[in-house]
C-alpha cells in the first residue's frame, strides 16, 4: 500500500516536471497523435483494400489493433522507468543512487519516469476499440468487461516483462538491445493483427514466448465471440495469467542481475 | 568496539581489453581496485579519505554503502554487514556524490524533499523538524520553492546534503562535495559539516581532493594508494613530513644581485626574487642575515610549501 503511495506521489511530482515545458510537451504529444494515427490510418487501408483477413471482419480487426494499442502504450506512459529510462541510468550511474535508497529498486525505476505524451495514443487505441465493438457488435456482459480489464492488466505486466530483459542485458553491459526490440516494438506491430493470420514459427513465438497472443487475443477472441484458437471457453480467462508468469520468470532474473552488478559494479 | 570495521577488504575488477588482431580471444587483465585494506572509524569522528585518481576510493565508499559487494574480507558498519540487507542497512547512511545529482531536476527542492520523506518513509513531525533545522543550518530557505534547475552549484550542492541527511544517518560519505564551488560556498559547506558532526554526532568520512577542506576539517586522514592504506593518523603530522621547503620572496630598495648561497635556488619574479631553499639545510635566521647584507629590503613574504605539492610529493615518495 506504502508503496502504490509513493508510486502515485511520484507521478504526481514528474507530471509536475513535465508540465514545465508546456510547448514541448504539446509538440510530442501532437507528434505521438501522428504516429499512432499513422498506424491505424494503415489498418484502414488493409481493411479497405482486402475487406476482411480470413475469418475476421473490419469490426474485429480495429478491436484487436485496439487492445494492443491501449495495453502497450499504457505500458509505455505509466512503465516509462522499465520501458524507456533504465539503459540510461546504468550508463550514466544514476543506478548507484537508487542503490542507497531503502527501497526496491523496480518500485524505484517505475517510479522514476512517467511519459504522459502517450496519452494520445491511448485515445487512439481507445477509439479503435468502440469501432471495433460497434462494427462487429459485441455484447458486453460483466464477464467481457472483467475479462477486458483482465487482459489488459496482465498485458501491463507481460510488456514490462519484455522490456525488463532489455534492462537485464543493459545491467550485464551488453550495448546491442535490437534482438530485445524485436519482440517488444515488433510484438506490438505484429499483433496489432490476430496471431492466427501468421505463419507457424511467428505465432509459436507470440504464443510461447511472448505471448500477446494468449494475453490480449485470446480474450479479444472471447469478446468478439470468434476464439482465436479452439480452445474451451473458459481458458479465455486463465490464458492472461500468462504474462503474470512471464513477468515473475523476468522479475527473479533481473534480481539476479542486480546481484550481479553488485559484485562486479559499474 | 569501534563504529566502522573494515578488515582484509579486497576487490579486483576484470577489464576486458579491445580484442587484437589475429587472436581469437579478447584479453581479460584484473585490476586490483581494493588489496587488503584494513581500517577501524569510532562514532563521531570526521575522517579524510585521500589519494590520486585510480586509488581505490570510490570502490571502498561503494562497498561501505551497500552498493558494491567485496570479493573478500569483513566489514561491519554499526553493527551491520551493508551488502546483508541493502534496504535496512541504507536506512543509516547518507551518501553525497559532488558530481552526481540525487534530487530531481525540474522540480521544487521542498518537493524532492517531501518525496525523500516518504521513500525513508520519514513521519511527519520528525521530517518538519528535521528540515526546518536543516534549512536553517544550510541557509535555503529562500530557495526551497525553486526547481533545482535554477540554482546555482553551491546551492544545489546545499540542496544535496539537506536531502541525504532528512532520514538523519548515523553515517554520511562525501564524493568530492566541494568539487566546482566558489571560496564562499566552500566556506559555508565545511562549516556545515562541522556543525553536522558536532551537534548530531554524524560519522563523516569525507574523500576530496582539495586538501583545504581536509586541512580545515578532519583531525585524522587515510590516504589510499593502489587499494593499500598507506598513512593513517594525524594530518599535520603528515604534512609535517613532507613540509620541507620555503619560499622567500623579496624585493630590495634597489636592483641587486644576490650572492650565490649554497641549497638555496633563485628565480626572478618580476621585481622580486623567489627563493626556494629547505629550512633544514639552512636555517631561516641565517638566510634572513644574508639577505640583510646583501642590501636594503622593501619587501618580504615566507610561504610554506603549498599543500598539493606536498601531497604531490607524497605520492610521488610512494610511488603512486
Amino acid at each position: 500500500m506504502d508503496t502504490i503511495k509513493l508510486y502515485i506521489r511520484s507521478m504526481g511530482m514528474l507530471l509536475k516536471s513535465q508540465f514545465q515545458y508546456p510547448a514541448s510537451f504539446f509538440m510530442q504529444t501532437l507528434a505521438q497523435l501522428v504516429m499512432e494515427g499513422g498506424e491505424m490510418l494503415a489498418l484502414i487501408l488493409v481493411i479497405d483494400r482486402f475487406g476482411h483477413l480470413g475469418r475476421w471482419e473490419p469490426g474485429d480487426l480495429f478491436f484487436f489493433f485496439g487492445i494492443m494499442s491501449v495495453t502497450f502504450y499504457l505500458t509505455e506512459c505509466f512503465g516509462r522507468g522499465i520501458t524507456g529510462a533504465f539503459p540510461s541510468m546504468v550508463r550514466m550511474g544514476q543506478l548507484d543512487t537508487l542503490l542507497i535508497r531503502p527501497r526496491g529498486i523496480v518500485t524505484q525505476v517505475l517510479c522514476s519516469a512517467i511519459d504522459p505524451r502517450r496519452i494520445t495514443c491511448i485515445a487512439v487505441g481507445t477509439t479503435a476499440l468502440v469501432i471495433g465493438s460497434r462494427l462487429s457488435a459485441v455484447r458486453w456482459t460483466f464477464a467481457k468487461a472483467f475479462l477486458m480489464a483482465e487482459a489488459v492488466s496482465f498485458g501491463f505486466l507481460l510488456i514490462l516483462g519484455l522490456f525488463m530483459i532489455e534492462a537485464i542485458f543493459c545491467i550485464h553491459s551488453v550495448k546491442s538491445v535490437e534482438l530485445v526490440n524485436a519482440v517488444t516494438y515488433g510484438g506490438r506491430s505484429a499483433c496489432q493483427y490476430p496471431a492466427t493470420i501468421y505463419p507457424r514459427p511467428l505465432r509459436v513465438l507470440f504464443t510461447a514466448f511472448a505471448p500477446f497472443a494468449l494475453v490480449l487475443q485470446v480474450p479479444a477472441g472471447y469478446i468478439l465471440d470468434k476464439p482465436l484458437f479452439d480452445w474451451p471457453a473458459w481458458t479465455a480467462f486463465l490464458c492472461p495469467l500468462s504474462g503474470a508468469v512471464l513477468f515473475g520468470v523476468i522479475y527473479m532474473l533481473f534480481q539476479r542481475a542486480m546481484h550481479f552488478y553488485r559484485s562486479t559494479g559499474s | 568496539m569501534s563504529y566502522i570495521q573494515v578488515e582484509h577488504l579486497r576487490k579486483s575488477y576484470v577489464v576486458r581489453k579491445k580484442r587484437e588482431k589475429g587472436s581469437l580471444l579478447r584479453e581479460k587483465s584484473r585490476i586490483d581496485a581494493l588489496s587488503d585494506l584494513s581500517f577501524e572509524i569510532g562514532k563521531g569522528e570526521l575522517v579524510g579519505y585521500i589519494g590520486p585518481n585510480g586509488a581505490g576510493k570510490s570502490t571502498t565508499v561503494k562497498i561501505l554503502s551497500g552498493i558494491l559487494t567485496p570479493d573478500s574480507g569483513n566489514v561491519l558498519v554499526g553493527g551491520r554487514v551493508p551488502w546483508g540487507s541493502r534496504k535496512e542497512y541504507v536506512r543509516h547512511i547518507g551518501v553525497v556524490f559532488g558530481q552526481r545529482m540525487q534530487l530531481w531536476w525540474d522540480v521544487p527542492i521542498l518537493d524532492s524533499f517531501s518525496l525523500l520523506r516518504d521513500i525513508y518513509r520519514i513521519s511527519e513531525t520528525a521530517y518538519q523538524k528535521r528540515l526546518a533545522e536543516l534549512t536553517d543550518a544550510l541557509q535555503l530557505e529562500d530557495i526551497l520553492r525553486t526547481p533545482l534547475r535554477l540554482l546555482s552549484l553551491g546551492q544545489r550542492m546545499r540542496a544535496e546534503l539537506c536531502g541525504s541527511l532528512l532520514h538523519r544517518p548515523e553515517l554520511l560519505f562525501l564524493d568530492e562535495p566541494t568539487i566546482g564551488l566558489d571560496s564562499i560556498s566552500k566556506l559555508a559547506l565545511r562549516e556545515f559539516l562541522r556543525w553536522e558532526n558536532r551537534e548530531n554526532g554524524t560519522t563523516i568520512l569525507l574523500t576530496t581532493h582539495d586538501m583545504e577542506d581536509i586541512h580545515a576539517l578532519c583531525s585524522r586522514v587515510m590516504v589510499l594508494g593502489h587499494g593499500q592504506k598507506l598513512f593513517d593518523g594525524d594530518f599535520s603530522a603528515l604534512l609535517s613530513r613532507y613540509d620541507t621547503v620555503r619560499t622567500v620572496l623579496v624585493r630590495f630598495e634597489e636592483e641587486t644581485e644576490l650572492p650565490g648561497i649554497p641549497s638555496v635556488s633563485v628565480s626572478r619574479e618580476g621585481e622580486s626574487l623567489k627563493l626556494v631553499y629547505s629550512p633544514k639545510e639552512l636555517p631561516t635566521a641565517e638566510l634572513l642575515e644574508r639577505l640583510r647584507q646583501t642590501g636594503t629590503i622593501r619587501e618580504m613574504t615566507i610561504q610554506p610549501q603549498n599543500i598539493d605539492h606536498m601531497i604531490a610529493d607524497m605520492y610521488e615518495e610512494m610511488a603512486l
